[in-house]
């Protein structure tokens, strides 16, 4: 079940993932490389919430970077529930009312994954919104720190904590505070109920999420099907973003200025290499090989540039439809339980279940898990999202 | 396509070792990735601008202040070896 990997305060009320610093305490990011690393300054989210009182009780676990499904492949090993299910450690922190909510950083769905399996709530809010300053970097350009919670008002709550304008990150957004909603304006409100997601889930998960879109409607809310065709073009799209951003960003861990050092060298390419061969997982190092591939002259174009392009159709694709619906709904992920599997296999299970959560990272858009399935909303309408969510939460769907 | 001696030239390249399961497990990541790289060549970018961010922000600086954040001994302090004012690695010269 939830457990910190780091106690920091016994009164404390908030998770922080372990990707995120908190000054003076070991952040390994779910990694050996990390070991030992104590940052030297905090991450602004947590120094917004710490300066509105909020104590943090301690890290929780995330596996190495945050790139797996739900932690399953963390340095300390994974988090499992009492039959021995995957979930996600500080979406169980939250459901068992340890914690008043958490940080997490959403790179490739983990938080939203992890709240949709325990029953808590979290938001993925717009690119840019909420500072990046002090997370352990992957994947710049897509990913963002969020919150769990078990309610939607809690994540309001929290998020207006951290929101805003940070002159240290260099993709925030200028604006001060956001429109996070009132929890209500809920009747009339027009969700579309994404085909290509829904029909590549499981039979209980299409359950689900079909049972959700038939309680909205009982709000007033009129529910559509609607298409987006490039949804699977979005997942590799990411996927090929992720892994070049994180080969660079990953490069940085060589054993020589922080974190884990191999024992076992006798010059300075055998310390790289040992270090980082021992210090990284298979996953991490599959995502930086595949990464470096498309970063590479002759891939480039086709890989990485492509993406990029692939990218703004997306975008497009998904901008077209806030015309008409102010969310889509969809499933968070494809099953309603995962189990622990070889890490050999990781690469490719996360990029299969990327397809439910890469079009918010890859488009930046705003993206929340809450009563098990999830929602899109367009850029700067986590308003949407909330109500909706608080509204269903008050209609007994949680 | 990824060959053995390229992919054992990324690893090279990446300061990294694979074992001979990981090597082919590598592989076979790769061989799987081309059919899905291949639907997105697919599709028609010609005349499509590459977005490198979703929000328009450009060239953010700060003010040209000079500060010091971080004393040397405060970053030396995480470093797995040092002496007295730098990080410590094997000799490079002989």
């Amino acid at each position: 079940m939830g457990q910190f990997v780091t106690e920091i305060n016994a009164n404390g009320v908030i998770a922080v993932d372990d990707t995120i610093q908190v000054k003076g305490y070991e952040t390994r990011a779910g990694s050996r490389i990390l070991e030992g690393f104590k940052p030297l300054f905090s991450a602004e989210t947590v120094e917004r919430l710490e300066g509105a009182g909020y104590a943090v009780a301690g890290k929780s676990a995330v596996g190495e970077f945050g790139l797996d499904l739900l932690g399953e492949f963390a340095h300390g090993g994974p988090c499992l529930d009492a039959s021995g299910a995957l979930r996600g450690a500080a979406a169980e922190l939250v459901a068992a009312g340890q914690v008043r909510g958490a940080l997490n950083v959403d790179l490739n769905g983990a938080p939203r994954r992890a709240a949709a399996l325990s029953g808590v709530d979290f938001l993925k809010p717009t690119y840019g919104t909420v500072s990046r300053y002090g997370v352990i970097p992957c994947a710049c350009s897509g990913e963002q720190v969020g919150v769990t919670a078990k309610t939607a008002g809690a994540v309001r709550e929290l998020l207006r904590v951290i929101a805003g304008h940070d002159p240290k990150d260099g993709t925030s957004l200028p604006a001060e505070t956001y429109d996070y909603g009132n929890g209500k304006d809920v009747p009339g409100m027009r969700v579309g109920l994404v085909r290509e997601l829904t029909d590549a889930a499981s039979d209980d998960m299409k359950a689900r999420v079909t049972a959700y879109a038939e309680r909205m409607r009982g709000l007033g809310v009129t529910v559509e099907e609607v298409s987006l065709p490039l949804a699977e073009a979005a997942r590799t799209a990411w996927n090929l973003l992720l892994c070049a951003e994180t080969c660079n960003n990953v490069s940085r861990y060589d054993g020589v200025k922080f974190g884990y050092r191999s024992p076992d060298y006798r010059n300075i390419d055998e310390l790289y290499v040992n270090s980082r061969t021992e210090g990284l997982n298979f996953l991490t190092k599959a995502v930086i090989l595949y990464g470096s591939d498309a970063l590479s002259k002759g891939r480039y174009v086709t890989c990485y540039d492509k993406a990029l392009r692939v990218r703004r159709l997306v975008w497009e694709q998904v901008k077209g439809l806030f015309k008409d619906f102010d969310a889509l709904l969809c499933p968070a992920c494809s099953r309603t339980e995962y189990r622990p599997y070889a890490i050999a296999d990781a690469f490719k299970t996360v990029f299969e279940e990327s397809l439910f959560t890469a079009i918010p990272n890859l488009t930046g858009v705003p993206a929340m898990a809450s009563g098990g399935v999830q929602c899109f909303a367009d850029t700067l309408r986590e308003s949407s999202l909330l109500n909706l969510a608080e509204a269903m939460e008050g209609s007994g769907a949680k | 396509m990824m060959t053995p001696e390229a992919l054992s030239a990324l690893e090279q390249l990446n300061e990294m070792r694979l074992t001979a399961d990981e090597a082919a497990e590598m592989l076979s990541i790769f061989r799987d990735m081309e059919a899905h790289e291949a639907a997105l060549r697919e599709i028609d970018t010609d005349n499509v601008e590459i977005m490198v961010h979703v929000m328009p922000l450009t060239n953010i600086l700060r003010d040209d202040v000079q500060e010091q954040p971080f004393t040397r001994e405060s970053l030396l302090e995480g470093a797995p070896e040092h002496t007295d004012d730098s990080w410590q690695v094997p000799r490079l010269v002989k």
